[in-house]
């Protein structure tokens, strides 16, 4: 049975021929059409597709051929990913009778290309303002650990898809915190790499000046190995400033010697509940990480990126919020409309700050390779919660949850989401958050297998 | 900005964007664009100086005449 298993162990099972991709596909089918009525983690299945692919997969190895580094490996994408042949719905109802996408978005064709199988796409706040999945067109993703309670978002199908065991890897996107959400409130292993270190071609924008994509896995592992087979430059794209390949799997038995690890205090202590804060000291204890240190101007970073995020995605939709504003999701519209009737001042010098916090965060990591924050400041709320309380804070809950994700996204480091299963989250996961310097994802994995390798971070079962 | 400003704000701003708004929906989009308020409020105490300029600025794409 391959359900469970880790996206390196699939792909060596099925090189070495001890597993046939087609065997490994039909299982994790049989677990998606048993788990999703429950979870609504996808919102489209190409089974058939996935059924050739994997049955030309091995053909090929019997053939002899060398297959590609995610061999037989099933995965799915958030649903503003393009996938030839069909609508990229971004969440969304309004975009239903576009056209289908004509070709697949480049990180989905170099997952092909690594001989990873395709298995459909996942539910997503519409688009991918949110940080709950509370969709009212394709209903809301439920957490795999506790149903009805929230998976995170807004690539929270991709999240719950991965803690469900309905495929190992998965790819989401990230302006605000959305990959490092989910995978905290799923537990699950997740990378918000550098902004600008992978294309974001084909996929159906946010916000401009913070989106990310990346990799969300159930091992740390699979996760470098994802990585670096979705890294290359793209000239096409003017977001996309890779100039070559990092590889980082090669590195990640390096371990933490030698590294300089700090725990974020000050505004990152202040936002997290006991649980967050519980998660970030076993980590650090993990770690061997003792020292405090102070992120600059945190608060004002997060408040550059929801003044960025507002502005750009209110811009953006406005067409829509003329036209069409009940077709919209109603959690989010209100906010896209207010967005969108943002001052410029406050817009240009939330784009002006970040120059200046730039130059501040690279100075930090002069002295710091790996730092450690929470990812959320608790665990996954139950689904249509509408005010959560951190620290005796009463604080809308909807745009609280990235409170603690928002200030690294305007620096654009690169993140990887540890699982941690903190004492006083009711069984919950609580996610930690291993921020490095911008283009070093290398230290950041290796700091993650570390983590891994203790015990202290991985995934559980789920609760069905 | 108080409430009333903030409501009369959206209100303005709405007619000059060409976008319907009720009042309800008016009164729901001023209580979030209060709450953006505040953040820009945080930001406006950040020392910034004419120099410093936004994070990225425009680069004009290379030029290549039309070939005939």
């Amino acid at each position: 049975m391959s359900i469970g298993l880790t996206v390196h162990q699939i792909a060596q099972a099925v090189a070495s021929g001890q597993r046939s991709a087609v065997q490994v596909l039909e299982e994790h089918i049989a677990r998606i059409e048993a788990t999703d009525p429950a979870i609504n983690a996808f919102t489209s299945r190409r089974f058939a597709q996935a059924r050739q692919q994997a049955t030309a997969i091995d053909a090929r190895r019997q053939r002899g051929e060398a297959l590609g580094s995610l061999a037989g490996v099933p995965f799915a994408v958030k649903n503003l990913f393009d996938v030839a042949g069909d609508v990229t719905m971004a969440g969304s109802a309004v975009l239903r009778d576009h056209p289908p996408a004509n070709r697949h978005a480049v990180l989905v064709e170099r997952l092909l290309a690594a001989d990873a199988v395709l298995l459909g796409s996942l539910n997503m706040d519409e688009f991918a303002y949110g940080f709950t999945t509370e969709n009212h067109h394709h209903g809301a993703t439920h957490n795999p650990h506790r149903a009805g309670h929230t998976a995170g978002g807004s690539s929270g199908g991709s999240g719950a898809a991965v803690a469900a065991a309905q495929v190992p890897l998965t790819l989401g996107s990230d302006t605000n915190g959305s990959i490092r959400v989910p995978a905290s409130f799923c537990g699950v292993w997740g990378l918000k790499p550098t902004l600008g270190r992978l294309s974001r071609r084909g996929c159906y924008p946010f916000v401009d000046s913070l989106d990310h994509l990346g990799p969300l896995a159930n091992d740390v592992t699979g996760l470098a190995l994802t990585y670096d087979a979705l890294q290359g430059p793209d000239p096409q794209d003017p977001g996309c400033h890779a100039l070559g390949i990092d590889p980082t799997t090669e590195g990640l038995h390096l371990g933490t010697q030698g590294l300089r690890i700090g725990v974020l205090g000050g505004y990152f202590h202040e936002q997290a509940g006991p649980a967050a804060r519980a998660a970030v000291e076993a980590a650090a204890t993990a770690l061997g990480a003792r020292d405090e240190v102070l992120w600059p101007d945190a608060a004002q970073a997060r408040a550059a990126a929801f003044v960025i995020s507002a502005s750009e995605g209110g811009s953006r939709h406005l067409p829509l919020l003329r036209r069409c504003p009940e077709a919209l999701e109603p959690l989010s519209v209100d906010r896209f409309i207010a967005g969108a009737l943002q001052p410029a001042a406050w817009y240009l010098r939330a784009q002006r700050f970040r120059h200046l916090h730039r130059k501040r965060v690279n100075a930090l990591f002069h002295d710091w390779d790996v730092l450690l924050a929470p990812a959320t400041p608790l665990s996954a709320p139950a689904i249509g919660t509408e005010w959560i309380d951190i620290n005796g804070q009463r604080l809308p809950c909807r745009a609280s949850i990235g409170v603690l994700t928002q200030p690294i996204s305007l620096s654009g480091c690169p993140v990887v989401a540890a699982p941690l299963w903190p004492a006083g989250s009711d069984g919950l996961p609580i996610g930690v958050q291993l921020i490095a310097a911008p283009w070093r994802e290398d230290l950041a994995l290796r700091t993650a297998h570390a983590l891994q390798a203790s015990g202290v971070a991985r995934l559980r079962p789920p609760a069905a | 900005m108080t409430e009333a400003h903030t409501l009369a704000y959206v209100q303005a701003c709405a007619v000059a964007l060409n976008l319907p708004l009720d009042d309800e929906r008016a009164t729901r989009v001023a209580l979030h664009l209060q709450r953006t308020c505040a953040m820009a409020a945080l930001l406006d105490d950040v020392p910034l100086g004419p120099h410093d300029e936004l994070v990225e600025i425009y680069r004009p794409a290379p030029y290549f005449p039309p070939i005939d």
